[in-house]
């Protein structure tokens, strides 16, 4: 026992009969908290996913955005951190923003977590069976949608398999892993300086300071469509600030842990992305967008080599598969502990003590989704990633909102508070919702869609309200997928409104205290096993 | 208490068969049996309050369960239910040390080693990791 790094501090084994929520056993240390939290985020899949978007949007300014989308999802872990504190709940912002707001706004919020992790797995699948071909050399097949379609369906049913037997990986191998991926960006970044700055390669470009600045770009929808392409980049942190934490360090290691795995996401965003564009200037991350570090690893690695960075961005997919889906099922298990959706989504598999049914579940709507989207759109990563923004700007601004709402009473006791529970946490919901409806606009204009599908032809109307112009000729696919889900949510709640009233009863509470657990949103429910 | 019998309790066939057998010994020692259900969610994928609260219910089902069960056999028995929050491998070597216990009692899936492997087999790890003996029960056919 002394041996094996468990990912948990030794605890005494707390024989605890007493059936309180929130209970504290399973617990993780600062460092392993900030591993979790840029291993949620996956950094190598990240920038391979979005990294060519960014550049589609906003050119060589890319690093600028990676800077500036940090600073509404700084202000939303702010709010992470102080609602985990009073309520650890696995719902997140869905038991907050009941708690807040109120029951219907919370159904959203929760649907609003599930659907946004449903829209990932299609990027996910395709990254990892296209990464895999490219590890291997098969790059006829790694440009077959088919074959790639085959490989990612195969990837979760594996991934979904792990995560319903709970096979894990130990603290050793997973801090070995992510700090592989580190390592091998930071390698990248560092060698392409060293030739952009030694030698001449073609369409190359020295570094300048006028890349960090936000101020350059053109139109506020580029800004905007940009942001909600680099808010995605960002995603996952909040699953190293709602980690459970060690007992004698109750209410404090996820919040520091959420700050500094941000701070050591920015630098590599930052640097890899000047490190990039630098390279072969940002046409050419533009024109690879599909495949923009396998291109970019050949270049600046040479044969051989390269494969590194192709397999970090397979592991960095690995991880992002797991944090999707294990936080998808904890979310289904605590909206069907509160009675939000039904009972069946909590049941515990009496064997492999997982939340085996919504894993089942999550994973074969996974599957239905990812082929049916590779069947339907002509860029499943773009359209993905761009209907991702729509669904973690729509969740994190609520969680924004939802602290601002729930500590207004604790506000004005100091100035403390006013900045940290209340001004952080309304600026980066306002940003992120700015950049949401924003978003609506620049995408419904087909002139401004980032690909080249219309969906929707009906759709047409050319306005002028207030001096605003409301122009659209048919519907883009992230437009369609990233709303159309977060819609399709709400009859689904009235559905079962009608039917169970309980959850909607809960009448929204304010906060009394910072510190002090909040009291249970449900009494216990009884746990299912069947 | 030192000499305890530490029995890991999961609510398999295998664990029904450990029970049968660690309440035997128990009463021929004449010493507590402590009926023990580990359980610790992955600690990858963010909060697992609700999560943890839930096998918590199923584990307190199952070791109350079979206590109620070893109290059946004799009434006179001392045994004593426990839920604890660490991987089932941890919480049974931990409360084996904490209560000096003489011996750990567990049931076997009746799998094959490679699955074994796979799925993580606590007997397997049992025998690598304890002080003290360990028992391997197998299920019934």
């Amino acid at each position: 026992m002394a041996t094996t790094a468990s990912l948990v501090g030794v605890s005494a084994p707390a024989a605890d009969h007493a059936p309180t929520k929130g209970l504290k056993t399973g617990a993780l240390g600062l460092v392993s908290s900030i591993v979790i939290g840029v291993a949620s985020t996956a950094p190598a899949y990240s920038l391979a996913a979005s990294l060519g978007l960014v550049t589609a949007a906003v050119g060589l300014l890319a690093p600028s955005v990676m800077l500036l989308a940090f600073i509404p999802m700084l202000f939303i872990a702010a709010a992470y951190f102080y609602l985990n504190r009073v309520d650890p709940d696995c719902g997140t912002t869905f038991t907050w923003v009941t708690r807040a707001i109120g029951p219907k706004t919370g159904w959203m919020a929760g649907w609003g977590i599930l659907i946004t992790d449903l829209v990932v797995m299609p990027s996910l699948a395709q990254i990892a069976g296209q990464y895999t071909f490219l590890l291997f050399g098969a790059n006829g097949a790694a440009n077959n949608r088919f074959w790639v379609g085959f490989l990612g369906v195969i990837w979760i049913i594996v991934m979904t398999a792990i995560c319903v037997i709970g096979i894990e990986l130990s603290a050793r191998t997973q801090v070995g892993l992510l700090g592989a991926e580190i390592v091998i960006l930071a390698i990248f970044a560092a060698v392409a300086l060293a030739k952009v700055y030694g030698s001449h390669i073609a369409h190359s470009l020295r570094p300048t300071l006028g890349w960090l600045n936000p101020l350059h770009i053109s139109s506020t929808g580029a800004l905007a469509g940009a942001i909600l392409t680099a808010v995605f980049i960002y995603w996952g942190w909040d699953t190293a600030v709602t980690v459970n934490e060690e007992a004698k360090d109750t209410k404090r290691t996820p919040g520091v842990a959420a700050v500094l795995s941000t701070l050591v996401l920015l630098g590599i965003y930052v640097i890899v992305s000047i490190a990039a564009q630098a390279f072969h200037g940002a046409g050419f991350l533009t024109a690879n967008s599909n495949d923009v570090l396998n291109a970019l690893s050949h270049d600046v690695f040479g044969s051989g080599w390269d494969k590194f960075l192709v397999l970090a961005v397979l592991t960095s997919a690995s991880a992002s598969t797991q944090t999707t889906i294990l936080p998808a099922a904890r979310s289904a298990l605590s909206m069907s502990v509160h009675k939000a959706i039904p009972r069946r989504f909590g049941t515990i598999h009496p064997r492999f003590l997982t939340p085996a049914y919504a894993t089942s579940w999550f994973g074969v709507l996974s599957i239905v989704w990812f082929v049916g989207l590779s069947i339907l759109s002509n860029e499943v990563l773009l359209d993905s990633i761009l209907a991702l923004g729509f669904g973690i700007a729509f969740y994190y601004a609520m969680t924004g909102y939802a602290c601002v709402i729930y500590y207004r009473r604790l506000l004005m006791k100091s100035l403390k508070n006013l900045v940290f529970v209340g001004l952080a946490p309304l600026v980066g919901a306002l940003i992120l919702t700015w950049a949401f409806l924003d978003s609506i606009f620049v995408y419904s204009n087909p002139a401004n869609a980032a690909g080249d599908q219309v969906w929707f032809h009906f759709v047409k109307f050319n306005v002028h309200i207030v001096g605003i112009h409301f122009y659209a000729d048919g519907l883009g696919p992230p437009l369609i997928i990233g709303l159309g889900l977060l819609i399709i949510g709400l009859p689904l709640m009235l559905a079962w409104m009608i039917r169970h009233r309980e959850f909607f009863r809960h009448t929204a509470e304010r906060a009394e205290s910072l510190h002090d657990a909040a009291p249970p949103l449900t009494p216990g429910a009884p746990v299912v096993t069947d | 208490m030192a000499g305890d019998i530490v029995l890991g309790f999961d609510g398999s066939a295998g664990a029904k068969s450990a029970l049968e057998v660690a309440v035997t010994l128990a009463r021929a020692f004449d010493v507590t049996l402590a009926i023990v259900f580990g359980y610790e969610p992955n600690p990858m994928g963010g909060e697992t309050s609700d999560y943890q609260y839930q096998l918590k219910l199923l584990g307190e089902g199952f070791v109350n369960a079979a206590a109620a069960e070893a109290r059946l056999v004799d009434p006179a028995l001392d045994v004593e239910p426990l839920v604890v929050g660490l991987r089932p491998v941890d919480a049974l070597i931990e409360t084996a040390a904490e209560r000096e216990a003489r011996l750990i009692v567990v049931g076997s899936h009746g799998e094959l080693p490679l699955v074994g492997t796979i799925l993580g087999s606590v007997p397997h790890k049992l025998l690598h990791h304890a002080r003290i003996p360990v028992l391997v029960v197998p299920r019934p056919d």
